[in-house]
Parts: C-alpha cells; structure tokens; sequence
C-alpha cells in the first residue's frame, strides 16, 4: 500500500505491508520517522491523517493522551493502514544517514534465559538472519500470545550479531515480562523490528564518556563499554559509569563492571541501603556509595565535564534528574547529552 | 497575572492572564519574560522545564530557546511566541503582543530601529483557505512572514509535484528567493490551507534596509543561510 507523509520540510513515499505499523513501514524504507518509545507509551510519533484510513491496533496505548482523534491524529507506531493513505508530521523529517542501521521486521529464538538478580532476567535472542546495530539501540519485541510491543536494549555489541542480549526487570504489570518469568519459553520464536533509538556511541565520536543508568538501564551502557573495549577506546579517553539500584540485592553485571574497571571509573549507587561492608570485599575494583545514581555522578564529576559525551537510561525519574544536573550544573550541551525514553 | 515575588530568581512559573491566556514566565535576573505556556513541539508545559537564567529547556526533548528573544537554539525547530510583559506595583500583567516580524525566525533580537524599518515595508494580507499565493515561474519579489493560519508548497508544475513542506508557527519566513540573487522566479507553489495572515515584504527594500544596518544583516543572512540547510539537508548530528 502507498503511503505519503508530508513532514514540514518535504513529502516522502513509501509501502506499507497490509497491517504493518506506519512507524515501522517508514523506518523500514530508510525514512527517520519522528519516534522514541516505538511502543505506544510515548505519543512522539503522532501523526495526522489527511486521506484514507488507519486501523488502530491499540486504542487504549497511553501514549494515546498525546493525540486528538477528532482531529484525526493517531500514533504511527500502533496504527496501520487499511488502504492507500497520506498523513502529516509536524516536525523535519530527514532520510536516514547513509551508513546507518536501517531497521527491519525479523525473527529469533529466545535462548539462555537466567535469573541476574531476584527480579533480573538476562534473555538472548538468536536471530534468523544476522543484524547490525549501534552500540546503545534497542528492538521492540513481542512475544506469541502477548499483545504489543516492548522495547529492549542489546547489552551485547557486534557486527553482523548472530545472537542479540537483553535484561529484563520483573514488573507486576508488564505481559512480556510475566509471560518471559514463567519457566520453559527458552525455544519460543519472537518478533522484533529494530534496531532503533539515537543514543548510540560510535569510537569516532572521540570524547570522555559518561554513563549514568538506573536499573536495567545498565543495559544499552554495556553495549557501548561492548563496542569501546573493542576498539581500545580507552587507552585514549575517559569513562566513568554510574549504576543506580535500589539495594545491592538488586544489582547485576558487577562482575562484567569489575572487568571493566581497569579502564573505567564504575561507582554503583544504592539508593535505599547504606553501602554494606561486603559489597567492596567481594567487588573491590568497583566503587559504591549511597545515594541517587545523578547525585553520585554529581558529586564525583566535578570538574571533569572537558569533552564529555553523557548518555542516560533507566527509570524515567532517574533519566529526568540526570537531564537536568547535565544541563544545569554540568553545563554540557544538548547534543552531549544522550537518552532514549521508552519505559 | 500573578506577584513578582512567586516567579523565583531564575525560575519559571506558569501564569494565566485575563481571558485565560496562559503563560510560563522567566525571571532572568529580576528581568521577566513571558512565552507560551506549552513547548511548540508535543504540548508539554515549559513551566516544568530548565531555566539556568538565560537559557530555557524543554525537559521532554530538551528544545532550548535563547529567554530574552525566543529563538530556537540547539535542537529546538520552532521558536517560542513571546509576550511583552509590564512590571507594576510588584505585578505583572501582559503587554502588547509581539508582531510576527518580532519573534520572526529571521529578524528577532535585531536593532530596534532595523525592525521599524522593516516593518514600515510590510503589508499585512489576510487570505481565505485555498488562497494561491504564488506559483511556479512568477516572479520572486516578496519575502512572507506567517502571522497566522498554515501555507503548505508544492515542488513542480502540473502532475509532477511534490509536497515540499507546510508552515504553521508565526513567525516563519518562506519566499526566501527574494533575498537571494540569482532566483527570481518561484520553484514552487504555495497556497493556504487554512484562513491565513501574511506579512509581505519587498525582498529588495528589505535588503536595502538591512544595508543600512550590516550588523543586523549579517545576522539575518546567517539565519537564512541556516534556515535553506534545514531544508535541504539531511538530519546530519540530529
């Protein structure tokens, strides 16, 4: 099916399958559709219709308090089309940079589902056809029998990836989660579209990294600490990871952080415990202190902000709180600061 | 519209003014600005954002504008509607509004003088939705500056078009070809898509006036020169 979409900069054309999600047609055709959650929580991808018609595949998405219906706007990433349609982006749309992981609809396998900490689960996909994507993207899954999409991201990094890594935290409320905390879906075959997101690191960036993650926001910050031990990339700069949990119980990857941390400065914050003698016996290369995972970064990155690159994931008030000490007290510049909201 | 006193030292404050116009209020030093309540982009309220005294940021996507213009910095595509604010008795009330040209993409922050020469060259027209305002191969004269309404263009003659975009903020400039030498015919066609007010301006008076005052033109012809790139790039650091 044809699909127009006038952004405020110029009109673009492309095909739609019969019910694939506009936002995921568009992404597909190398067209840099105006997203961030690209699971219906986040209402960035609103569009308006302005001829045919869409079949909304989730009317009750809460990303949906973002749109006016009467007005005939709807999100791109729940609706699809019913038949040849035209809808408009009040926003600049760009085709994708030539060299970047354009993403796809494909399969996998779930594969070496473990328990990480009491509510943690790493899981990993193998995939039917190797992908690429950039350190600190992640993929919107769905599970058979689970409606919707969830967003998830890789904490592996390689080109051409064979097998994609993910951590989940159990959420009494979340379908994918239940659905992936009862026993025995190892062997299951998903859905994904991805890679998407914009917080990515590239070495050529050539800049100190900072990373500030609460919970399983850890996950895209391994990626990138993935792809930056590949290429060395510390021998030449700086990073410091701040990891944000609520008690040490709750905390996972030290042994991956403590592998790291002849390279990287890795501080583990906890939030709701004073820091328990054993933590530095049985990690001593990391650090801990108690505190907000934003106040440790605050209070240990003074007077380091030179060329800094900072990236942010986690639980959205932890993401907001570490925005605003980067932009208010650490003065770094909007583009220096990196973060994809989608949970 | 509220005491002086309630919009903290470089804080924000949303405010609302007789006949229900909301407004986030910046006080940059004891200085007070006032702008639309809600970011341009996705309807979040600017009163929860980040205000360092000089710069305002939407915490949502982290749009910034320049308090004491309204213009868009960093990442932000539209610029914030700026309204004059009074100072009385410890209150504030609303101004007078400020004229497209004012919070304009091309000539806000210029001289004052510069803006009242410019503006002595405007003609306000108002149009009915469907209204062409030009097509290709007229003549390129006039620059527009969007007061009000919504112009949408269209690249190419007769079947072979192509959208090329809409405008919807005040302020926005299209026609750009009048300020440019060597383009003086359209390429493309714009027309109204909404009951729309347009201020028309001679590209060659206002090139005149901008003579007269080489600082301002020279910030004018950056932000041309950085308005065309948007159009024609791709996204590059987005």
């Amino acid at each position: 099916m044809r699909i127009q979409v006038n952004a405020r900069n110029r009109g673009y054309e492309f095909e739609a399958r019969p019910g694939e999600k506009l936002l995921y047609a568009g992404l597909r055709a190398g067209i840099d559709l105006p997203y961030e959650c690209g699971t219906g929580t986040c209402g960035t991808c609103k569009a308006k219709l302005v001829a045919g018609r869409v079949h909304d595949g989730w009317p009750a998405a809460p990303g949906r308090k973002h749109v006016k219906p009467e007005a005939g706007e709807f999100l791109m990433c729940q609706c699809a089309a019913e038949d040849a349609l035209t809808a408009e982006v009040s926003k600049f749309v760009y085709a994708m940079e030539p060299g970047s992981c354009t993403p796809e609809a494909c399969a996998g396998v779930l594969r070496g589902t473990r328990r990480l900490a009491h509510d943690v689960l790493a899981f990993g996909i193998e995939l039917e056809q190797p992908r690429d994507f950039d350190a600190g993207q992640f993929v919107v899954l769905a599970a058979p029998g689970v409606p919707g999409y969830r967003a998830y991201s890789m904490c592996n990094f390689e080109r051409g990836a064979q097998r994609l890594e993910f951590v989940l935290k159990r959420k009494p409320d979340g379908g994918f989660s239940q659905w992936l905390h009862e026993a025995g879906r190892d062997g299951d075959r998903l859905q994904l579209f991805g890679p998407l997101g914009k917080a990515t690191f590239d070495p050529a960036l050539a800049k100190n990294l900072l990373c500030i993650a609460g919970g399983s926001g850890i996950a895209g910050m391994m990626a990138i600490l993935a792809r930056a031990a590949q290429e060395r990339y510390f021998e030449r700069h700086r990073g410091w990871v701040f990891f944000g949990v609520r008690t040490l119980r709750d905390a996972f990857f030290l042994g991956e952080l403590s592998a790291c941390a002849a390279s990287v400065k890795v501080t583990v914050a906890l939030s709701d415990e004073d820091v328990p003698e054993s933590a530095s016996r049985s990690w001593p290369q990391l650090a801990f202190v108690r505190g907000l995972v934003h106040e440790a970064a605050r209070d240990a990155m003074v007077g380091k902000y030179q060329n800094v690159r900072a990236y942010a994931a986690g639980p959205p008030p932890a993401v907001d709180a570490a925005i605003r000490m980067l932009l208010l007290e650490a003065k770094l510049t909007t583009d220096n600061i990196r973060y994809d909201k989608f949970s | 519209m509220c005491r002086v006193a309630d919009v903290p030292e470089n804080g924000l404050k949303e405010c609302e003014a007789e006949g229900g116009l909301k407004l986030v209020v910046a006080n940059a030093g004891g200085e007070f600005f006032g702008f639309q309540a809600v970011c341009p982009h996705q309807d979040v309220p600017l009163c929860e954002g980040l205000f360092d005294g000089a710069t305002l940021t939407c915490h949502m996507h982290l749009w910034q504008w320049d308090v004491r213009s309204g213009a868009p910095l960093g990442l932000a595509e539209a610029p914030l509607q700026r309204y004059a604010l009074a100072v009385e008795g410890g209150s504030l009330y609303l101004g007078g509004d400020a004229t497209a040209l004012d919070v304009g993409e091309l000539f806000n922050g210029i001289a004052a003088g510069t803006i009242e020469a410019l503006a002595a060259l405007v003609r306000r027209e108002s149009y009915e939705p469907g209204a062409v305002l030009y097509r290709p191969g007229d003549p390129a004269d006039d620059i527009f500056v969007l007061d009000s309404g919504r112009v949408e263009f269209l690249i190419g003659r007769g079947e072979h078009t192509a959208p090329g975009g809409f405008m919807l903020n005040k302020g926005e400039v299209f026609g750009w070809a009048a300020l440019l030498d060597g383009y003086p015919t359209r390429i493309a066609s714009a027309r109204c898509l909404e009951a729309s007010t347009l201020l028309r301006v001679n590209g060659k008076a206002a090139l005149g006036v901008l003579e007269r005052d080489p600082s301002a033109g020279f910030v004018v012809m950056r932000r041309l020169a950085a308005l065309i790139a948007r159009y024609l790039a791709s996204s590059g650091a987005r």
